[in-house]
C-alpha cells in the first residue's frame, strides 16, 4: 500500500515539474546538482533579447565543467524547443578554475555554483498579448574524484511580450554573472607550438603590479597539456607564458582566458584573449631564476622568482646597505665610536658585536615571524606592513622622536644605577650591544635599501621556513659592520681617536633621527590628513616636554621615581588618545593628489561632492578604482591619461572625480552596488543635466574612442 | 670538409632526437608492452605482431562506457572487427584500489554480462600502459596496424555522449581506421580528443 503511494506522489510530483508555468525563475535538485533557470526581465520586447540565467550548484566535493573541460569532462549543453522567430545563442561561462585529478589530469570548471547566461534573441514582430511558450533542456556533467554522472533538467515557460524591465529581486544575481565573465580585450596576442612546448605572449605593463598567479584556459583541445605547470615571466612590455605543448601543431587560432592576480588584490582579473599562431615566435622555457607567480597543478604559483641563496645573498648585502640610512646611521655610527671609545679588549669587542648580532637577529625574527604568520592567516602584508596602520606609524615616530632628542642630549638613558650620563648606545656591555641590535632593526624598517625589495619579493614566492631564513639574512646583513668591528683587529683602528668631537658629533646625528620623525609624521599624515598627522606632533610635544623633565631630574642626581611616574602615566595616556583617535580615522582622508601626478585633475570622489556638482549640471565622470586591479590600470593608461581623453575633458570643462578602493571602503561598496556593480573598475558619465540615477555608464574595457563619441 | 660531416650528423641526430621525445605519435611504431590479462595469462604487444590491434581503455562504472556497451554499438564494432582478425584489447589502467579491488573476476564479468568478443582484459593496474600510451580517459581508442605503427589515437567517435541512443548516430574513427589500414590507405584523422572519464592513475611508486 505503502509502495503504491510513494508511487502515486512521485508520479504527481514529476508531472508538476514538468507542467508549463508562466514563471520566470525555476529551480531543480538533481542527485548531485542544484540547478536554476531565470530570466532577466518578466516579460520581453519583440525584437531585443532577453537574458537567461542558468545556475549549476554541484552538491560539496563534486564538480561541473567550463566549455572546454580540459583533459576529461564534458561542457553544459542547452537544447531548445523556441517559438517561430526566437533564436538562442551560446552560453557564457564565467571565468573558471582549475580542478586536478589525481596527479597527472586537469580539468577545467567550478567545484561551486557557476551561473552561464544565454541570450534569446526574440522577433520584431510579435502579438502583444500573445504568449511565448518555450523548453529548454539542459544536460551537464557532475563528477567528484571517482566518478562522474551527467544530469538534466528540462524547465517550460511562457514568456510574455511588454517593457522588458529587469526584475528587481534577480537583478543581483544577473550583475554577480556578468562580473563573474572574462573581459573580451583586443590585445595583439601571438601564441605558438611544437611538439615539445607551447608559449604564448600577451603585451604587458611591468608596473601593473606584483602578478601572483597567472594561469591560460584555451578554448581549444590541443594547444596545451591541460595538467602540465605553466611558467610565466614579464620582460621587455611581454608577459610570457609557456608550457607543455598538446598534440595540434596546426593550430591557427587560438582563444582562451588570461586569468591574472596582483598581490594584494582579493580577487583575479579574467580576460577573453584571441591570439593568432606566430611560427617565429621563441619556444624556450622561461628559466627558473626569471619566473613569476605561473600555476601550478593545483592552481598556486608554481614558479619561484629567484633562488633562496641568491635572495640570502641580497638580503645580507640589503642589510649592509639599511646602515647607511637615516634611519640607522646615527644608531650604527654611535655603537662604532663606544666601541673605538672604551678601548675595550679584543674578547670584549666580540662579545659586544656578537650580542648586538644577536639583537638584530631576534628583532628581525619576531618581525619576520609575525609577518609570516599574518601572510599565513590570509592577509596581503608586505614588508614595512606595520607602516600601513597609522597607530604603528604614529608609535615608531614617537619613538624615533624620543632617541632623537636623546641624541641632542635633552635626557640620558640609564639601564642601571651605576654609572651616568651615559646613552643607551654606549652602555658597555652584551646587554646594551643587544638591545641597540633590537632598536636599529626596529627604527630600520621604514626605510628600504638597495637589493632589499628582491630578497623581500622571494619571501613571498617561497616557502615560510626559507622566508624566515632571508629576514634572518637581512638582520644578519645590518649587523656586518660591528661583526667586522668586534673581529678584525685592524677595522678598530679605522676609526677615528676619540675625543671632545664626539659630543658635537652625537648632537649632530640627532637631526637624520629628527629628518627620519619627520617623515613618519609626513606618513601619518597621508593616511589620516592634517589632523593627524598634527595629533602626532601633539604627542611628540609632550613627549619633548616629559622627556626634559627627565633629563633635568638626572642632570641635577635628583632621585627619579616620582618623575618616572608621572612622566610615564601622562605619556601612556597620550599615547592611547593617539591611538584610539587615529584608529577611527578614515582610511583615506582629504589627501588630493598632486596635479603632476593627476592629469585629469582628479577630485577625490564623495556623494557629496558629486551632488553639487550634478546641481551645477557640470558635466562629470567618475571612476573608481584600485591599486591592485589590472583592468582599472590597463584603462587608466590606455585611455584616461590618453592626451585625446585629457584635451576634451578640459575643453569640454569635464569635472573628474575618483574613488579609490584600495583599502576597502563601505561607501564606494555602496556607491558600487548602485550602479549594479560590485567590483572595480566602474566608469561613470553624468551628462549636464544628468540626475544621480542616470548617468552613462562605460564598459568595463575603456577605448579612447568610447569615452570621446560619449562626450557629445 | 670532414668538420661540416659531424656538424651535419650532429644537427641530425639532434633533430630526430627532438621529433621522437613526445611518444607516442601516430605514424611511429606504438610502444611496447606485456600486461597480466585477466585469467593471469601474460600477453605482450609482440604477440600481436603482424595483426591489426585495438586498445580500448575501459571502465565499466563510466557513464560514457556505458553508452557504448548500453546500445550494443560497441559489442557490434568489436565483432565486426575479431572476425576481420583484428585483435581487439580492453586495458584497465585505474588504480583498482579505488574500484573496489578491480581485478581479472571483474573483468570477466564485465566481459560475459556485456557479452564482448573482445579478445582479451588486460589489467594494468599501476598505470604503466595508460601512461606510456598517454591516456587520459576511459573510452581512449588506439590502433596499431599490423606494422606495428600506431595510427590512431583519441576518441572511439565524433560525438561525446553519456547518452546510449547516440552511439548508433556518431561516426565512428575506429571503424573509419581498420577500413583505411585494410585499403592499405593512410588513415585521415590519426588524431582527436579522446572522452571518457578520467582514469585515476595509481600514485607513481
Amino acid at each position: 500500500m505503502m509502495k503504491h503511494i510513494q508511487f502515486i506522489l512521485a508520479l504527481i510530483s514529476s508531472l508538476i515539474a514538468t507542467l508549463a508555468v508562466p514563471a520566470h525563475a525555476l529551480t531543480v535538485q538533481r542527485p548531485h546538482t542544484a540547478v536554476s533557470l531565470v530570466t532577466e526581465a518578466d516579460s520581453f520586447v519583440p525584437g531585443k533579447p532577453l537574458t537567461f540565467a542558468l545556475t549549476l550548484t554541484p552538491i560539496k566535493g563534486w564538480h561541473t565543467y567550463w566549455k572546454n573541460p580540459g583533459d576529461s569532462g564534458a561542457e553544459t549543453a542547452l537544447s531548445w524547443k523556441l517559438p517561430p522567430g526566437f533564436t538562442a545563442g551560446d552560453l557564457a561561462y564565467p571565468t573558471p578554475e582549475r580542478i586536478p585529478f589525481g596527479t597527472e589530469l586537469l580539468n577545467y570548471g567550478y567545484t561551486d555554483a557557476s551561473t552561464l547566461l544565454v541570450e534569446v534573441n526574440t522577433p520584431s514582430a510579435w502579438a502583444a498579448n500573445q504568449p511565448a511558450p518555450l523548453t529548454v533542456k539542459a544536460s551537464w556533467l557532475v563528477c567528484n574524484d571517482e566518478q562522474c554522472v551527467p544530469e538534466n533538467a528540462e524547465f517550460a515557460l511562457s514568456l510574455n511580450p511588454g517593457n522588458g524591465t529587469p526584475a528587481a529581486d534577480r537583478a543581483d544575481v544577473f550583475m554577480k554573472a556578468r562580473t563573474a565573465l572574462p573581459k573580451a580585450v583586443d590585445w595583439p596576442t601571438r601564441f605558438s607550438l611544437n611538439s615539445e612546448h607551447f608559449a604564448l605572449e600577451v603585451p604587458w605593463n611591468a608596473d601593473f603590479g606584483r602578478l601572483e598567479e597567472v594561469a591560460f584556459f584555451p578554448l581549444q583541445d590541443g594547444a596545451l597539456a591541460y595538467a602540465a605547470t605553466q611558467d610565466v615571466t614579464i620582460a621587455g612590455g611581454v608577459l610570457r607564458l609557456v608550457t607543455k605543448a598538446g598534440y595540434k601543431a596546426d593550430l591557427k587560432e587560438l582563444d582562451g582566458v588570461l586569468k591574472v592576480k596582483i598581490a594584494g588584490a582579493p580577487k583575479a582579473d579574467a580576460f577573453l584573449i584571441h591570439a593568432t599562431q606566430d611560427k617565429g615566435m621563441a619556444l624556450t622555457p622561461i628559466a627558473s631564476r626569471d619566473r613569476l607567480g605561473g600555476s601550478g597543478p593545483d592552481g598556486s604559483g608554481g614558479g619561484k622568482p629567484i633562488t633562496l641563496v641568491a635572495a640570502i645573498g641580497f638580503a645580507l648585502l640589503g642589510g649592509l646597505l639599511l646602515n647607511l640610512m637615516p634611519c640607522v646611521f646615527p644608531i650604527l655610527s654611535l655603537k662604532a665610536l663606544s666601541i673605538a671609545r672604551s678601548g675595550n679588549s679584543q674578547a670584549h669587542a666580540q662579545r659586544e658585536a656578537l650580542a648586538y648580532t644577536a639583537g638584530t637577529l631576534a628583532t628581525m625574527a619576531a618581525l619576520g615571524g609575525v609577518l609570516l604568520a599574518l601572510r599565513a592567516g590570509g592577509e596581503a602584508v608586505g614588508w614595512a606592513f606595520q607602516l600601513q596602520d597609522p597607530r604603528v606609524v604614529a608609535v615608531l615616530s614617537m619613538l624615533v622622536f624620543a632617541i632623537a632628542l636623546n641624541l641632542a642630549g635633552v635626557f640620558e638613558v640609564r639601564l642601571s644605577f651605576a654609572g651616568q650620563g651615559q646613552e643607551l648606545t654606549a652602555k658597555p656591555g652584551a646587554a646594551g650591544a643587544f638591545w641597540t641590535g633590537a632598536l636599529a632593526v626596529l627604527v630600520a624598517t621604514p626605510c628600504t635599501a638597495p637589493f632589499m625589495g628582491a630578497a623581500l619579493g622571494a619571501t613571498l614566492a617561497l616557502p615560510p621556513l626559507q622566508g624566515f631564513l632571508i629576514y634572518l639574512g637581512l638582520g644578519l646583513g645590518m649587523a656586518l659592520p660591528f661583526l667586522a668591528l668586534g673581529f678584525i683587529p685592524s677595522a678598530q683602528r679605522l676609526l677615528p681617536k676619540p675625543g671632545a668631537w664626539m659630543d658635537s658629533f652625537r648632537r649632530f646625528l640627532a637631526f637624520p633621527m629628527f629628518g627620519t620623525a619627520l617623515w613618519l609624521l609626513w606618513v601619518l599624515g597621508q593616511q589620516t590628513g592634517v589632523n593627524g598627522m598634527a595629533l602626532g606632533l601633539a604627542l611628540a610635544l609632550a613627549l619633548a616636554f616629559a622627556l626634559w623633565l627627565v633629563g633635568r631630574a638626572q642632570a641635577a642626581g635628583r632621585p627619579m621615581q616620582w618623575h618616572v611616574a608621572t612622566i610615564s602615566l601622562a605619556t601612556a595616556l597620550g599615547v592611547g588618545a593617539l591611538l584610539v583617535q587615529l584608529g577611527a580615522m578614515p582610511a583615506t582622508a582629504g589627501a588630493a593628489p598632486l596635479a603632476s601626478d593627476n592629469p585629469l585633475q582628479a577630485e577625490a570622489f564623495s556623494d557629496e561632492q558629486l551632488d553639487r556638482l550634478l546641481a551645477a549640471k557640470t558635466p562629470t565622470f567618475v571612476y573608481f578604482t584600485a591599486d591592485w586591479c589590472v583592468t582599472c590600470k590597463v584603462n587608466e593608461r590606455s585611455t584616461l591619461v590618453s592626451q585625446s581623453v585629457t584635451e576634451a575633458f578640459k575643453a569640454k570643462g569635464v569635472k573628474v572625480l575618483k574613488g579609490d578602493w584600495t583599502r576597502q571602503d563601505a561607501k564606494i561598496a555602496a556607491t558600487l552596488r548602485r550602479y549594479g556593480r560590485d567590483g572595480v573598475p566602474l566608469y561613470l558619465y553624468f551628462a549636464p543635466g544628468a540626475t544621480k540615477d542616470t548617468p552613462l555608464i562605460f564598459p568595463q574595457i575603456l577605448t579612447p574612442t568610447t569615452v570621446l563619441s560619449s562626450l557629445g | 670538409m670532414k668538420t661540416l660531416i659531424i656538424l651535419a650528423t650532429m644537427v641530425f641526430s639532434l633533430v630526430q632526437a627532438s621529433l621522437s621525445v613526445a611518444l607516442p605519435q601516430p605514424g611511429k611504431p606504438a610502444p611496447g608492452f606485456s600486461l597480466l590479462d585477466s585469467n593471469g595469462k601474460k600477453r605482450a604487444l609482440s604477440d600481436f605482431q603482424g595483426k591489426t590491434v585495438v586498445l580500448e581503455w575501459n571502465n565499466p562504472f563510466c557513464p560514457f562506457v556505458r553508452a557504448h556497451y548500453d546500445s550494443g554499438t560497441m559489442q557490434a564494432l568489436q565483432k565486426e572487427a575479431t572476425k576481420d582478425g583484428v585483435v581487439w584489447l580492453l586495458i584497465g589502467s585505474n588504480n583498482p584500489k579505488r574500484m573496489d579491488n578491480f581485478g581479472g573476476k571483474h573483468a570477466n564479468k564485465f566481459l560475459k554480462e556485456r557479452k564482448s568478443p573482445a579478445t582479451a582484459y588486460l589489467l594494468d593496474p599501476k598505470g604503466t600502459v595508460g601512461r606510456l600510451y598517454e591516456a587520459k580517459t576511459a573510452l581512449n581508442m588506439v590502433v596499431i596496424n599490423p606494422q606495428g605503427e600506431l595510427v590512431y589515437q583519441g576518441a572511439i567517435d565524433d560525438k561525446p555522449t553519456t547518452d546510449p541512443t547516440v552511439p548508433p548516430t556518431s561516426k565512428s574513427y575506429v571503424r573509419t581506421a581498420l577500413a583505411d589500414i585494410k585499403a592499405g590507405r593512410t588513415v585521415e584523422t590519426p588524431i582527436t580528443r579522446s572522452y571518457g572519464c578520467a582514469i585515476d592513475y595509481a600514485p607513481l611508486s
